[in-house]
């Protein structure tokens, strides 16, 4: 077993039995106090509350408002966010919630539970009817109270979950070595695997990976997927408008955004050409502008720094045209190797802001502006900007969302009638308390962008509130911690150095990673409590998370290296599930699995990059309108990629194979042999049927194909090269028995060939069927 | 026709945890062509942003939540009451003309309680039924996954929440132009004379890939294995019947925004291979500005609904056609300092098509502008023992409506309603 992998078994280890053994270590402590409490549950109740009451009540209901910086945090019920929780303190504080329950359970007014008056709305229960007394969440408490106070008497609890149930993992399929060289390394750098690798992986392992990974993440192409994957996430490519206008304002940078409009261009004569070149010049710096985040992201990645640096970086990335826009190219230009490229880009700190107005001068206590890596960024706040009545709450949302994995619109607590609500409190978001449930986070986050309050970026971004920031918000701060006031000036610096200390930074970003490597975000706790398969979907949440939290935990202890957390995810049973040694019998473990497998229909930039990978060239034709209809994503107004094809995406993928076989099969017959990608072992007048050394011949043609478009290794008599030989062969006698053929590849497939491909046999054309035939396999487009 | 068409649809067993096996069906099947699909169709309008419904079917006119009319000049048609614009409109249709046109054919829900005002769940909560969920279908997924899941557009959206629980793909075609693309993928540049390959080999091409999937099948395969392989397989089977959509596609494309999105929509439903789309138009988040904004989108989007009906009477599917109309919020009854108006949790629907008895309006809000209880089963206002009509109860209906109610990717989608909160012959 290796260190990760004891690591992760470890903490699995400890996540599986922490809730049973938490319950069963000690006395119980009030969570207010902290207090032994002198009672001891049993361990049916113990398993009782670790399976039902605390993911069904506790942590989908009561956490919500009973927790610190909560709305009902000066309650004597206040319950721990395990989420907030180190991994070593996740048992400690979870004993904690369980001892609050306990105590609560014990208590009485007029002879009935306190905790069950409350959670059905009585009492003066600030957050109201959290449960009918009908539904399964009542019922559930209702009996965890009566066990605490009566466990005589108490009916036997259900058996909740089998703890005999096998491993998770167990009767999945991995798969096999070679194929996650090559899933990995598409995934990561759009190539094959070498032959070196293949051997590398052949004669050493597994094992072997993390350092051929370490070596595929200092290539050009993984920063190039690092930046798409990254971009996905943030967005920032969605700017609206020109970005010389919306990233560089006129109050700021007025007198440099447009420095491309004055550029000496008169060393282009041509009229037409000065023209063309003044447009290049100016799209080059607007791509260059918005490529900056990504371009941060980057050179973290790239240079080993602590990832935390897109939250705390004390400066930003300029290009040689960007730097023009900022007014600092004369600064800089000598750390430049190629002052002429506009993509080359280099650490910058930027002076403080001086606005046109003096009263636009950003106040700075050293004089530089306040970088807190991609927070303090004008593309970020650009694109998530403010309004007059938004008052940066849509910041704070993507901030949470973003740094610290938390949507917290995600699951809007339902107000009774907000309407009335609204109407009925002259400050709902500080007074009601359905409001407040929310606005107590989210507020004060968004007061820490209180500097950047200017409306339209085409003239400012930067811009403190002429009436100070809003009284009738929760002040500036972070998660109960107010903002202090000698750090206002350098507030998103001070939010990036609390994000950092975050133990959500770690976890978010590791399923960042994870969205980057399949594509699809990691799975949310089951919400519904009436699902029959609840337990089961539970059990699969709970599983990945313990994954998370394991690769979270390691990214943390090597001082935030991104790439650990890439070859963590790689070498995870996560990413290399591969199928069932046994059809899933039941529900509950198809529930259990349902997540499982990365399985991602590729983008159209992965495949365009596969498309080269096997064939030497990209297709060349997912892109613009047919990107879009493939499930691309335009960073603004469509923001989600498609994860499933429709029929369009299904036609779409029949052009392609149809187009790319077309392109590429006589092309590769007319090089010399061994030049070939396709085709390096057989010649076009190699006949099926005609001897057995032909058939092998063709047979191993196709297990060539098949390993080089499919990835897959199958034998010379396996039934799925039976398949592609009978295609093949069927072809060929197809049009030896209709005869009058042409003799050569029709017109469109045979252009731009290095010598002319006769066709006598129609194998060439044989071939290229077997080739749209790979390509449109879901092994071929799909991870 | 019609049962050939339900079988089809079988085979495309998409999404949950428990896909059914799809490929050996569908390999006997494999030379026919996708029926298409005959209707109903649904479209759902998305005015996205918060429309102001005093503005439109929910006048008010008293207490300063108008500035542009009275009570007094509140204009009715039939059993509809709404507000006066034709004197302040930008552009559109105005609502005298919309109301004249269709208010016999329309039925308005007023008073719906979205129990939250942010845009996020709003839309959410107003799409799918389900506030607390992300897992939840849109309506028009759903209908089109229970419906008529094998269409190769089965659901084509614009815009606006769009989830679709896994049960059948989405769509994006964002020009019309997009749809010729995709029509005729078997010959070079979309040209059937050009086939890529002769017809004996493409045919043998689609049976080896039938057997594959059959293999593929036959193993056992993770969940998302499986709905991978049928869902791809699906997709390329069924897209041949795209090629149908091409006679339908207008020679002039229209400029208005909802109307292009239309015209996409109208032609995938004529060639029988849409089910349902969203359509959507934004920028209703009036915090500014509210009167102007509104006058100029309100009329946008009758224009756009208008549009629609137009243009599906001409193409002979106006009998099948289902609009819904609808948005995440309405506006505050008061003005802020901006002149705009703000969230507010209290909304409207709009219903039309066959199978729905216009010249209605159910539902209620007081002169605040607050819902008033409702008694769904007398289907009146009952200020005293009524109950908040909430998405859910609208989707509940509309699930009976559409007759999926009882299909069991509906089922796997409960919505909660009690049986005595059902919307009793909301319909008729």
């Amino acid at each position: 077993m290796t260190a990760r992998k004891a690591r992760i078994a470890k903490t699995i280890l400890s996540s599986t039995i922490l809730v049973l053994l938490a319950v069963q270590a000690g006395t119980l402590v009030n969570a207010a106090d902290e207090r032994p409490c002198p009672a001891v549950l049993d361990s049916w109740a113990e398993n009782f509350f670790a399976t039902q009451v605390w993911p069904k009540v506790g942590e989908a209901e009561c956490l919500k408002c009973h927790k610190q910086a909560g709305d009902a945090e000066d309650t004597r019920f206040v319950l721990h966010d395990l989420d907030l929780a180190k991994p070593d303190e996740r048992m400690e504080r979870m004993r904690i919630n369980r001892d609050a329950f306990v105590r609560m359970a014990r208590l009485k007014s007029d002879d009935q539970p306190v905790m069950l008056a409350k959670v059905a709305g009585g009492l003066d229960h600030g957050g109201d009817e959290v449960f009918k007394t009908d539904s399964t969440g009542y019922r559930i408490l209702e009996q965890f109270v009566r066990q605490v106070n009566e466990p005589a008497s108490a009916p036997s609890l259900k058996s909740v979950v089998d703890t005999n149930r096998p491993p998770f993992f167990d009767g999945v399929v991995m798969v096999d070595d070679r194929r996650l060289l090559r899933r990995a390394l598409l995934s990561l750098a759009g190539r094959l695997p070498t032959d070196s690798e293949l051997g590398t992986i052949a004669n050493d392992g597994l094992q072997a990976l993390p350092a051929i990974l370490d070596s595929v993440m200092t290539e050009e192409p993984f920063y190039d997927r690092l930046r798409e994957g990254f971009n996905d996430i943030f967005l920032t490519l969605g700017i609206d408008g020109n970005a010389d206008a919306t990233v560089l304002s006129y109050e700021h940078f007025e007198k440099t955004r447009l420095w491309y409009q004055r550029y000496d261009l008169s060393h282009v004569e041509d009229e037409k050409e000065q023209r063309q070149a003044g447009y290049k010049l100016a799209n080059d710096y607007r791509a260059a502008l918005l490529g900056e985040p990504m371009k941060l992201i980057e050179h973290i990645v790239r240079n080993d720094r602590p990832f935390t640096e897109i939250v705390t970086a004390d400066y930003i990335m300029v290009s040689p045209y960007t730097a023009r826009g900022y007014g600092i190219f004369d600064e800089v230009k000598d750390r430049f190797e190629n002052s002429d490229d506009p993509f080359k880009y280099i650490p910058v700190r930027l002076k403080a802001l001086v606005g046109r107005n003096k009263s636009e001068n950003q106040e700075s206590q050293t004089g530089f502006y306040p970088h807190a890596g991609l927070l303090s960024t004008f593309q970020y706040l650009s694109r998530y900007p403010t309004t007059e009545t938004n008052r940066n709450r849509l910041r704070a949302r993507m901030y949470y969302q973003h740094f610290l994995g938390v949507d917290v619109l995600e699951l809007a607590a339902r107000v009774s009638d907000a309407a009335a609500v609204t109407a009925k409190y002259e400050i709902p978001t500080m007074q009601a308390s359905e409001c407040v449930v929310c606005h107590k986070t989210l507020d004060p986050l968004a007061g820490l962008f209180q500097d950047y309050w200017r409306f339209e970026a085409n003239f400012a971004i930067y811009g403190r509130r002429k009436e100070g920031w809003f009284t009738d918000m929760f002040a500036a701060g972070f998660e109960g911690e107010d903002l202090p006031a000698d750090e206002r000036w350098r507030a998103l610096q001070w939010l990036g150095e609390q994000t950092a200390k975050d133990p959500r930074f770690a976890i978010a970003m590791t399923e960042h990673a994870c969205y980057v490597l399949t594509g699809r975000r990691t799975l949310l706790p089951p919400k519904d409590i009436d699902d029959p398969l609840y337990d089961a979907r539970r059990r699969g949440y709970l599983e990945q998370r313990r994954e998370v939290e394991a690769i979270a935990s390691h990214f943390a202890e090597t001082g935030f290296d991104f790439k650990q957390v890439i070859k963590d995810w790689v070498m995870s049973d996560f990413y290399r599930a591969d199928g069932l040694a046994t059809a899933a019998g039941t529900p509950e473990r198809l529930a259990e699995l349902d997540d499982i497998g990365v399985t991602r229909m590729l983008s159209p930039e992965q495949l365009e990059r596969k498309i080269a990978a096997v064939f030497g060239h990209p297709w060349g034709r997912l892109t613009d309108q047919t990107a879009m209809l493939y499930g691309g994503i335009d960073f603004k107004e469509v923001t989600e990629r498609a994860t499933d094809p429709s029929g369009a995406f299904g036609a779409i993928q029949r052009t392609l194979a149809n187009d790319v076989a077309c392109r590429n099969v006589a092309l590769d017959f007319s090089r010399a042999p061994h030049q070939r990608i396709l085709f390096p072992g057989i010649e076009p007048d190699v006949l099926p049927g005609a001897t057995p050394e032909s058939d092998e011949q063709i047979r191993r043609t196709i297990m060539h194909l098949h390993q080089r478009v499919l990835g897959q290794y199958d034998d010379l008599d396996s039934p799925e090269v039976d398949r592609t030989f009978e295609l093949f062969a069927g072809i060929v006698a197809d049009a030896a028995n209709q005869g009058g053929f042409e003799q050569q590849e029709i017109w469109s497939c045979r252009q731009g060939l290095q010598k002319p491909v006769s066709d006598l046999h129609y194998t060439v054309r044989a071939w290229r069927a077997v080739i749209t035939y790979l390509l449109r396999r879901q092994e071929f487009l799909y991870e | 026709m019609r049962r050939d068409f339900l079988k089809w649809c079988a085979y495309a067993g998409l999404g949950l945890a428990t896909p059914f096996r799809f490929s050996r069906i569908a390999r006997a099947e494999e030379k026919k062509e996708l029926p298409a699909y005959e209707g109903p169709f649904y479209l759902v309008f998305n005015a996205a942003g918060g429309w102001d419904t005093t503005y439109l079917m929910d006048p008010k006119g008293i207490g300063g939540i108008n500035r542009l009319y009275e009570k007094g000049d509140i204009l009715t048609e039939g059993n509809h009451k709404f507000a006066p614009n034709a004197k302040h409109k930008e552009g559109g249709l105005s609502n005298e003309d919309f109301f004249a046109e269709f208010g016999n054919e329309l039925l308005v829900f007023n008073g719906l309680d979205y129990s939250v005002n942010n845009h996020s769940p709003c839309s959410r909560y107003m799409a799918t039924g389900k506030l607390d969920s992300l897992a939840y279908p849109t309506f028009a997924a759903l209908v089109a996954a229970c419906q008529g899941p094998a269409c190769p557009l089965s659901f084509l959206t614009f815009g606006n929440y769009s989830a679709t629980g896994n049960l059948v793909a989405m769509s994006r075609v964002p020009y019309l132009g997009s749809l010729q693309r995709i029509a005729n993928a078997d010959a070079i540049d979309g040209n059937e004379r050009s086939p890529y390959h002769d017809k004996s080999a493409l045919d043998r091409i689609e049976q080896a890939l039938a057997k594959q999937n059959a293999a593929r099948n036959a193993q056992p395969l993770l969940p998302r294995q499986e709905r991978a392989e049928n869902m791809l397989y699906a997709a390329q089977v069924n897209s041949k019947a795209l090629a149908r959509v091409t006679p339908h596609i207008p020679k002039d494309i229209p400029k208005q925004r909802l109307a292009q999105q239309a015209e996409i929509a109208l032609a995938s439903f004529k060639a029988g291979v849409c089910v349902s789309a969203n359509l959507s138009i934004g920028q209703f988040d009036s915090h500014a500005n509210n009167d102007k904004d509104q006058m100029k989108l309100i009329p946008e989007l009758l224009e756009g609904i208008a549009y629609v009906l137009r243009r599906a009477e001409e193409l002979q599917i106006r009998d099948k056609l289902v609009v819904i109309a609808q948005s995440e919020m309405g506006r505050t009854p008061t003005y802020n300092k901006g002149n705009g108006k703000d969230h507010w949790s209290i909304g409207s629907v709009m219903f039309l098509g066959p199978g729905i008895q216009g010249n209605r309006v159910i539902g209620a809000t007081d002169e605040g502008q607050f819902a008033v209880p409702f008694d769904p089963q007398s289907l009146s206002t009952h200020a005293k023992d009524g109950i908040r009509i909430r998405p859910e109860h609208i989707h509940d209906a509309l699930r009976q409506f559409a007759g999926i109610a009882d299909h069991s990717y509906s089922q796997s989608f409960p919505l909660g309603t009690k049986v005595d909160e059902e919307l009793k012959g909301f319909w008729t």
